[in-house]
């Protein structure tokens, strides 16, 4: 007996861990947003700059309160603070699409670009500045944003017809087109920026993301797209887990499989189209969020999800804190950033499992 | 909770899979669905559980049909046991019991209940894997995993279990526990439960009913006994088997058959003089090439009397425990005379049975050749206080011929039998 309440014991100590982080989260978040608003160029944190202020000029402005001069109100107002947002956004969409198409596929290395997402709206991105219909780095515009995230679920939707036979989606099929697709519409997108020379560099920033373009229209995009996403994923947490012992428990278990996959596709490909329209092609974090997290609070999706979309969230504001002010005044696309942090780190997990053994 | 299939069939495109399925399954009992790879088994399985469109209203659970049933309800009425679960995904052994629970579960919001905590307690203890709760799934056994799925199924609180061969990845001990886990949790809580097996004597062993499909037919319903009959298996696995009666549980046994090598019959008969288990490899052996044998005397009940009974040996047979009569022992003594050869395996001599022995030594004596085989080095065979061994040395010195084993026996016997 005694036995059997040490057991009941140290289970809801592993439990209560799980909830504490979770808790711990949201402050997490906004903690962080908040001293990212505060770095830059321009404000109380950031690199030897002549042009510190203080913090109780940030403050002022960005409360509109005392006399500070208006075009720190803008700098707060119009710049930094929805790009923020956006990246806090981005970084949640991203984590919480990775999680969601992880489940799918039941397979810890699939990614939210893994059914051709990035490369369908890199297409209708790069379309749109070499037609001239819009240059790709004006501020403000929708119109390749909008290019961008048709293109990106065209594709989607093409890569799940072609994965789906007889009423059944096949994920090996699927994810076999998603590489097919991905790879043919990779050689145009090459194919296009090698005939605009002019727009290579733009291009190259978008190609590896960037939340330089930040805008209160593109706030606004993603907080429907991953307001809707996020709850979706979060709704359907027990059937992705009932998914991950195979079709066939999923179904024993009361859930449509077929729906499931079909649904989660969607939201995924969905959240990642806005994110990617808007920000390029920011890699990584959709891999690595969920798969680290994972680590910490366990595959039970009722926990996993909310931990990972909020780690994604803190994460990209971080991620993209250093990349406007590592080698300031110059901006770095902040893909650069999540890869060179994410991939060492991700080898490290894999390196740490594998020498784990049975103690994954 | 019964169970019924009125005349399924079901089609994967232009390939019939099942035809005209007609079974019934009571309540409360243990079912196992035989039959060759490729027979329709698991595809039944799948139709009862509604993971193939079949015609729905061919299967009846209790008195309802099973296109009348919600997805939750019928995941309240089944739960399933695959084969095997593999998971790269970390999740803990109580994580994935508590699946068992997503069905009773009123609504997406809401969380666990005291209930549901309770449900997934008692099958984790039931099963015993309790003890291993927060250990991560990925980590255990292969027959503790099967545990804990057996745990999710059981929390799933279902009145039917279907399983899909749950031993067939697990060793010896494994197959065992698993299938003691299977038989208890049917009999103390009722639970029908419908498995695919593969193995006959594990499905002889647990199973209340059998049912045998072939090619999609369903061939025999009934107990292990009335199912699991030779010409059954001959017909729907295509092997040559003999069936025995497991000494432990009393049920019956199964042993497959080396398919006898087309030998050409030679036309000589072999008399063996045999009993307590030692003639059946010497009677196999000359049978596999192709030798008429005969046997004397055998109690009825000796495990030679049923290895020559499935040879289809003639034999000189005694009632069940009792000595050797004189009609026996006359009618012993005129087949060892009028076969080619006399083989004597080294059997136990008691007082009941010495005159088999005395068979060899009056065979010997009118010019039979007689062949002996040696009991194995330390082996007693006399207990009739030295009357065999005279009997034995007796025959060595007259001329009979000692064999080292049955090998060299038959290596004999065929030269001998070479024109």
């Amino acid at each position: 007996m005694q036995a059997a309440d040490d057991l009941e014991e140290r289970y809801e100590r592993v439990m209560g861990r799980r909830f504490l982080l979770l808790t711990i989260l949201p402050f997490a978040l906004f903690g962080s947003a908040i001293v990212a608003m505060l770095v830059g160029t321009i404000g109380p944190i950031g690199p030897g700059d002549p042009q510190r202020i203080s913090y109780h000029d940030a403050f002022a402005a960005i409360f509109g309160t005392g006399d500070v001069p208006s075009y720190l109100n803008q700098i707060f107002w119009q710049v930094r603070i929805p790009r923020i947002i956006l990246a806090g956004l981005v970084g949640a969409a991203l984590a919480c699409a990775g999680t969601a198409m992880q489940a799918v596929f039941r397979n810890p290395m699939a990614d939210p670009f893994i059914v051709g997402v990035s490369t369908g709206a890199s297409l209708g991105a790069v379309a749109a500045g070499l037609a001239g219909i819009a240059s790709i780095a004006i501020i403000g515009s929708m119109v390749t944003p909008a290019l961008a995230f048709s293109t990106a679920l065209i594709t989607v939707f093409v890569v799940y017809r072609l994965g789906v036979v007889r009423g059944r989606v096949y994920v090996d099929t699927l994810l076999l087109s998603g590489v097919a697709i991905a790879a043919f519409l990779g050689a145009v997108v090459s194919f296009m920026i090698y005939f605009t020379q002019q727009e290579y560099h733009r291009i190259i920033f978008w190609l590896l993301g960037s939340l330089s373009l930040a805008s209160w229209p593109a706030v606004a995009v993603l907080v429907l797209a991953v307001s809707v996403g996020t709850v979706t994923v979060f709704l359907y947490s027990r059937e992705l887990n009932a998914l991950l012992l195979g079709e066939e428990t999923a179904h024993n278990l009361g859930t449509d499989p077929e729906a499931l996959k079909t649904r989660m596709l969607l939201m995924a490909a969905v959240m990642t189209a806005a994110a990617v329209a808007f920000t390029g092609v920011i890699g990584f974090i959709g891999l690595i969020i969920p798969h680290m997290l994972r680590l910490v609070v366990g595959a039970d999706h009722r926990v996993l999800v909310p931990a990972a979309t909020m780690s994604g969230a803190v994460f990209l504001i971080w991620a993209d804190t250093l990349a406007r002010t590592a080698i300031a005044p110059t901006e770095l696309p902040v893909g650069i950033i999540t890869a060179m942090c994410g991939g060492p780190f991700f080898l490290y997990l894999l390196r740490r499992s594998k020498a784990g053994g049975d103690r994954r | 909770m019964n169970l019924e299939v009125r005349g399924l069939s079901f089609s994967f495109g232009e390939k019939r899979v099942l035809k005209d399925v007609a079974l019934g399954i009571r309540d409360g009992e243990f079912i196992g669905l035989m039959g060759p790879n490729g027979s329709g088994k698991t595809t039944l399985l799948r139709c009862l559980m509604r993971y193939l469109p079949a015609d729905g209203s061919r299967i009846l659970i209790g008195r309802r049909t099973l296109d009348s049933f919600t997805a939750s309800e019928l995941a309240r009425v089944f739960a399933v046991v695959p084969q095997a679960s593999a998971t790269d995904f970390t999740f803990n052994a109580r994580e994935i019991v508590t699946m068992g629970r997503i069905p009773h579960i009123s609504s997406r919001l809401a969380g666990m209940g005291r209930r549901d905590a309770d449900a997934v307690k008692a099958a984790m203890k039931q099963t015993n894997t309790w003890q291993f709760a927060t250990r991560q799934f990925s980590e255990l056994s292969g027959g503790e995993r099967q545990r804990v799925i057996i745990a999710r199924a059981i929390a799933q609180e279902p009145r039917i279990l279907l399983l899909d061969e749950p031993t067939v990845y697990l060793d010896i001990n494994g197959q065992i526990e698993i299938m003691d886990l299977i038989r208890r949790l049917n009999s103390e809580r009722g639970i029908t439960t419908v498995a695919v097996l593969h193995d006959v004597n594990l499905a002889a062993r647990y199973c209340d009913r059998i049912a045998l499909l072939s090619e999609g037919a369903l061939e025999a319903v009934g107990t292990p006994k009335e199912v699991l009959t030779p010409e059954n298996v001959q017909s729907v696995y295509d092997v040559a088997v003999v069936v025995r009666k497991d000494p432990f549980t009393g049920g019956v046994y199964v042993m497959p058959h080396a398919t006898p090598s087309s030998a050409r019959k030679r036309g000589i008969r072999v008399h063996v003089l045999c009993g307590g288990g030692t003639g059946g490899p010497v009677m196999k052996a000359l049978t596999d090439r192709g030798f008429g044998v005969s046997a004397g005397v055998l109690n009825v009940l000796d495990s030679d009397f049923e290895s020559a009974k499935d040879l289809h040996v003639e034999i000189v047979e005694e009632a069940p425990f009792s000595p050797v009569s004189d009609d026996s022992h006359a009618r012993n003594l005129t087949l060892a005379m009028q076969s080619r050869w006399v083989v004597v395996s080294p059997f136990p001599v008691g007082p009941g049975n010495l005159k088999n022995l005395e068979v060899a030594t009056t065979a010997l004596k009118s010019g039979k050749t007689v062949y002996l085989l040696l009991p194995e080095v330390g082996k007693e065979i006399d207990f009739v206080g030295g009357k065999a061994d005279v009997l034995v040395d007796d025959l060595k010195r007259s001329g009979a011929i000692t064999v080292a084993g049955i090998n060299d026996l038959t290596r004999r016997l065929a030269e001998g039998s070479e024109p």
